[in-house]
């Protein structure tokens, strides 16, 4: 007779996030869901690509989904499925889409299989509402990026010499993924990446992780000063994830063409027309 | 699988079942069961198998005009004077326009990209056919682009990223309803399909 700690049912209810889908077999679906019960989840959503399947529609990326689930000698099975939130705004613009699809790729990449992290689950869908609401999206993928690295577990040091252990002095420091975070200019460990980092860098980092996603609109900062703790966090997250992010070129490549339309619109005006 | 894991089995045998199992979704017992079953088809099915394959490879093309393929360039859509000029319809794969034909609804032309931009599995606009399709556009005779992609979030992140393209571009771009299915239900639909549906609602 099993202990209830061993008793697994057959059946089982979730909540969860879904990740990715892709094509299994005939007409299936195999879903990625990260769920704030059992954290990444593969499941098989069976018949799910079918038009007239009572699943359709319910698997796309994006979705919060309440499951009912069968368990599978390697795969478990959806039997029901509702949808429970979409972030629809996110659907309407390409450039916030794909945010969203940044945000997804890297819980995918964060998130362990059969390994809750309510934390994550609860960071990643109070940042998806973030990116609807927030007027300023950017702003919300650097504190979703810092907040990630935190309820990973891989928290970067902001107040002290991660070498020496010496509070920072109010000055440039250095930054540094593989030591574990900031470096005062006196210390160089042999072997490591180390990035320059600005005094103003410095302390949006801080506000960062000292504030609430709602505090965030308050914060105004200049492009130079994005684009710093934009690549600071990058490189910690690079570093950690230890692979390529797919969504990040494609997100580059629409920013690149939003400024270009920006800058050509402001350039507009003064253009005189050619004879 | 290799050559090894079958020692009795005949070098050609062994090679056929090893390149069965190169196709999607053949495992090693399938691949296995297929060479069997090709090896007790009469000799001209067999060769009728093998000449299909190897005309499909020597004479299927990309249709220079709709990016199609097709075995004579160009296709017999983009040939047809019957068609009409002034519309193109985009779609992700070539099997999207056999369901459109199916329709006998649509009398344009067509362009295929092959694919959807997923910025999940790094597919950007790069990777389709698009380079193809907005010189197409540039010509006068065209009034009209339809964009069905597929109503799945690449389809609409592709949707998307065509419409952010032709802003201010003097051509009427429209893209298919989104909405119920004929036979469904709507105690099963989702939430967006819902909402779609309602908005895409028309005078009865």
């Amino acid at each position: 007779m099993p202990s209830p700690t061993e008793y697994r049912a057959r059946q089982y209810r979730a909540q969860g996030l879904v990740l990715k889908n892709v094509p299994f077999g005939e007409a299936d679906l195999l879903v990625t869901i990260f769920s704030r019960e059992t954290g990444k989840l593969k499941v098989v959503a069976k018949g799910a690509r079918r038009s007239n399947s009572k699943m359709v529609g319910h698997f796309e990326p994006l979705t919060v989904t309440k499951l009912a689930l069968s368990r599978g000698r390697n795969l478990d099975t959806v039997n029901q499925v509702e949808v429970s939130h979409n972030f629809s705004p996110l659907r309407n613009d390409l450039t916030l889409l794909t945010k969203g699809l940044y945000v997804l790729e890297l819980v995918d990449g964060f998130g362990s299989e059969a390994s809750p992290n309510q934390p994550l689950y609860d960071l990643s869908l109070e940042v998806l509402n973030a990116l609807v609401e927030n007027p300023n999206p950017d702003l919300v993928l650097r504190y979703f990026e810092l907040r990630l690295l935190q309820v990973s577990g891989f928290m970067p040091e902001l107040f002290l010499c991660v070498e020496c252990r010496q509070p920072l002095e109010p000055e440039q420091h250095r930054f540094s993924p593989d030591a574990g975070g900031t470096l005062c200019l006196n210390c160089t460990p042999a072997g490591v990446q180390v990035r320059h980092l600005s005094l103003r860098a410095l302390k949006v980092l801080r506000l960062l992780h000292r504030n609430r996603i709602d505090q965030l609109p308050q914060l105004q900062i200049n492009d130079a000063l994005e684009q710093e703790v934009k690549s600071l966090l990058g490189s910690a997250i690079d570093y950690w994830i230890d692979k390529e992010i797919r969504s990040n070129s494609f997100l580059k490549q629409l920013e690149h063409w939003s400024k270009s339309r920006v800058s050509s619109k402001a350039a507009s005006p003064t253009q005189q027309p050619e004879d | 699988m290799t050559t090894e894991h079958l020692p009795s089995a005949a070098p050609s045998l062994a090679r056929l079942i090893q390149e069965l199992n190169k196709l999607p979704g053949v495992g090693p017992k399938s691949a296995q069961r297929l060479a069997y079953y090709i090896i007790r088809l009469p000799s001209e099915e067999a060769f009728d198998l093998a000449e299909a394959i190897s005309a499909v490879k020597h004479n299927i093309v990309f249709c220079q005009e709709c990016q199609n393929l097709t075995d004579a360039d160009p296709c017999t859509v983009c040939s047809n004077p019957q068609r009409n000029l002034e519309q193109i319809c985009v779609v992700e794969d070539p099997l999207d326009v056999l369901a459109m034909e199916r329709t006998r609804c649509y009398q344009g032309l067509y362009h295929v990209l092959h694919g959807a931009i997923s910025p999940l599995n790094g597919i950007g606009p790069e990777q389709l056919k698009l380079k193809q399709l907005f010189p197409r556009l540039a010509n006068p005779q065209v009034k009209e682009l339809i964009i069905a992609t597929n109503p799945t979030l690449e389809g609409e992140a592709t949707a998307m990223y065509i419409a952010r393209h032709l802003e201010g571009a003097n051509l009427k771009v429209t893209h298919l309803a989104r909405g119920l299915p004929v036979g469904g239900s709507l105690e099963y639909a989702d939430e967006l399909t819902l909402t779609r549906a309602f908005q895409g609602r028309q005078s009865v």
